[in-house]
């Protein structure tokens, strides 16, 4: 009986790399290695044999596996009944793929622009109205308690604007007109034409002011439409609600506490009216007149403030 | 430059059905039901088709296929795991035991080696496939299987005994004794 020195540290490693010499997974340089000391070497040897048979073994065993005749014409036939991927038959490469994310990005940037600088055209719009219903009408308190009679208030809005007060009195059921007057904004030469009522508890402000070259932007930031094509925009600004609109020369506001669905129904139901008189007065009746709303949630100011001296009425 | 020709079923066909024989005698190897084999390579050919603007004309398609073969084999085993239809590891237990490398019979039948390899745990049974009859390299099983090189290595050899012990316990059912020239372990005849 031959005895193996088993336990020896070369034996040891070398069945540790038998796995890599059966895949041919090692370097040239421990393949010889291991091939030297195989060949001193019987038990190992007969270890190697012993992998060798099983693997091949193994294999045979497989092999017996083959795939029956009817399995390659079934996948045949579900081949041709089913659509490739990736926009049916078209292989795009990496450079399509690339270029067509990067139009995409280029038109997503844009697109995005757009309606950011649309956005901050409406707000630049409303904040308008909303600035001059602040300063005249809440911090300023320009209206008296008891309604001025309204051959006065034709008297203030001159005969250019005169013929609008009836509109607004009408147009606005459940509100009373305290005051009309023409206001100038400090420390600029525009001026706007000022309703201040009172109704539903609050006050509103119906605010004129002409466009100079101005205009809104068409399109989603529509929120309604009035009655004859007129088109409806709110905004939140200030923490406050208020409407607007656009006539051929004009914006027009519609300026409140009240809650934003209540400012889009009042301004549906002046809008209208007021535009046609107001092109009837200045021009064509051509251009489309939007109507703009911008809301204002809360008032939060002092109504005590004293009149500001730099307002100027006519 | 951004578009390739439009793709046929017949291109398809000529890259992936050469590798057909392969598959389907891994599948069986794996699942062992043949019916159940020829539903997972007809699934595997399936997505493969549905897929192929993805695959690279000129790598490897055989490696590709395998890939899809062992991502659907491993979504089923999930789910029958969950099912607790099967148990999918064996005890650390018995391997463990792997230390002492039993003899191997100089004859194997097939049925034998078959029966033993069913009873080698599905991780440790794929790997000794693709290495010992498949042929794929270390690389390209760690890819395939998406494993660290190192757990290829260690996977392989672990199978492989495990698959020794398992022929063992077969051949001992059966009342064969082993014989060899030499003895397994410190000595030979």
């Amino acid at each position: 009986m031959n005895v193996h020195n088993f336990d020896s540290k070369q034996c040891e490693r070398v069945r540790r790399q038998l796995d890599a010499y059966l895949s041919n997974e090692l370097l040239v340089e421990t393949t010889s290695e291991v091939l030297r000391h195989l060949e001193t070497c019987e038990a190992c040897s007969h270890e190697l044999d012993s992998r060798m048979r099983l693997r091949k073994a193994l294999r045979k065993a497989a092999g017996e596996r083959v795939p029956p005749e009817h399995l390659r014409e079934a996948i045949s036939r579900r081949l041709r009944s089913t659509q490739p991927g990736f926009f049916g038959e078209f292989r795009a490469t990496p450079w399509a793929v690339a270029l067509a994310g990067l139009i995409l990005a280029v038109l997503a940037a844009q697109q995005g622009f757009r309606l950011q600088r649309a956005r901050q055209l409406v707000s630049s719009v409303l904040t308008i109205g909303v600035s001059d219903h602040i300063q005249c009408a809440i911090k300023g308190h320009n209206y008296p308690e008891i309604a001025t009679p309204p051959d006065q208030l034709r008297k203030k809005l001159g005969p250019e604007y005169a013929g609008l007060l009836p509109i607004v009195q009408q147009k606005l059921p459940g509100f009373q007109v305290l005051e009309a007057h023409i206001c100038q904004v400090p420390g600029s030469s525009r001026n706007y034409v000022h309703f201040i009522t009172r109704g539903q508890g609050t006050i509103l402000s119906v605010i004129l002011t002409r466009r100079e070259g101005e205009s809104l932007p068409a399109g989603r930031f529509l929120v309604a439409r009035a009655p004859g094509g007129v088109d409806l925009y709110k905004a939140h600004l200030e923490g406050m609600n208020v409407a607007g609109f656009e006539s051929n020369e004009y914006f027009g506001f519609v300026v409140s506490d009240l809650g934003p669905g209540e400012m889009v129904r009042i301004a549906a139901g002046l809008a209208p009216a007021l535009r046609d008189a107001l092109n009837k007065g200045t021009g064509s009746e051509k251009a489309a007149i939007p109507v703009f709303l911008i809301d204002f949630v809360s008032t939060g100011f002092n109504r005590s403030i004293q009149r500001e001296k730099t307002f100027n009425f006519d | 430059m951004f578009f390739r020709p439009k793709i046929h079923v017949e291109d398809f066909e000529a890259a992936a059905l050469p590798h057909l024989a392969d598959l389907y005698r891994s599948a069986c190897m794996l699942i062992r039901d043949s019916s159940e084999a020829e539903d997972l390579v007809q699934e595997v050919y399936l997505e493969a088709w549905k897929s192929f603007h993805r695959y690279e004309p000129g790598t490897n398609c055989r490696a590709w296929l395998f890939k899809i073969l062992f991502h659907r084999l491993h979504h089923l085993r999930r789910r029958l795991i969950k099912a607790s239809r099967v148990d999918a590891l064996a005890s650390p237990g018995e391997e463990d035991n792997l230390m002492a490398e039993p003899p191997v019979p100089q004859d194997i039948r097939d049925e034998d080696i078959l029966l033993a390899l069913e009873k080698v745990p599905g991780e440790f049974r794929e790997t000794v496939l693709m290495a010992d009859v498949e042929e794929f390299s270390y690389k390209e099983i760690a890819d395939t299987l998406e494993i660290p090189l190192g757990t290829v290595m260690s996977r392989l050899s672990r199978g492989r005994k495990l698959l020794r012990a398992k022929l063992a316990e077969v051949a001992r059912s059966y009342g064969i004794k082993p014989r060899e020239k030499g003895t397994g372990q410190g000595e030979s005849a």
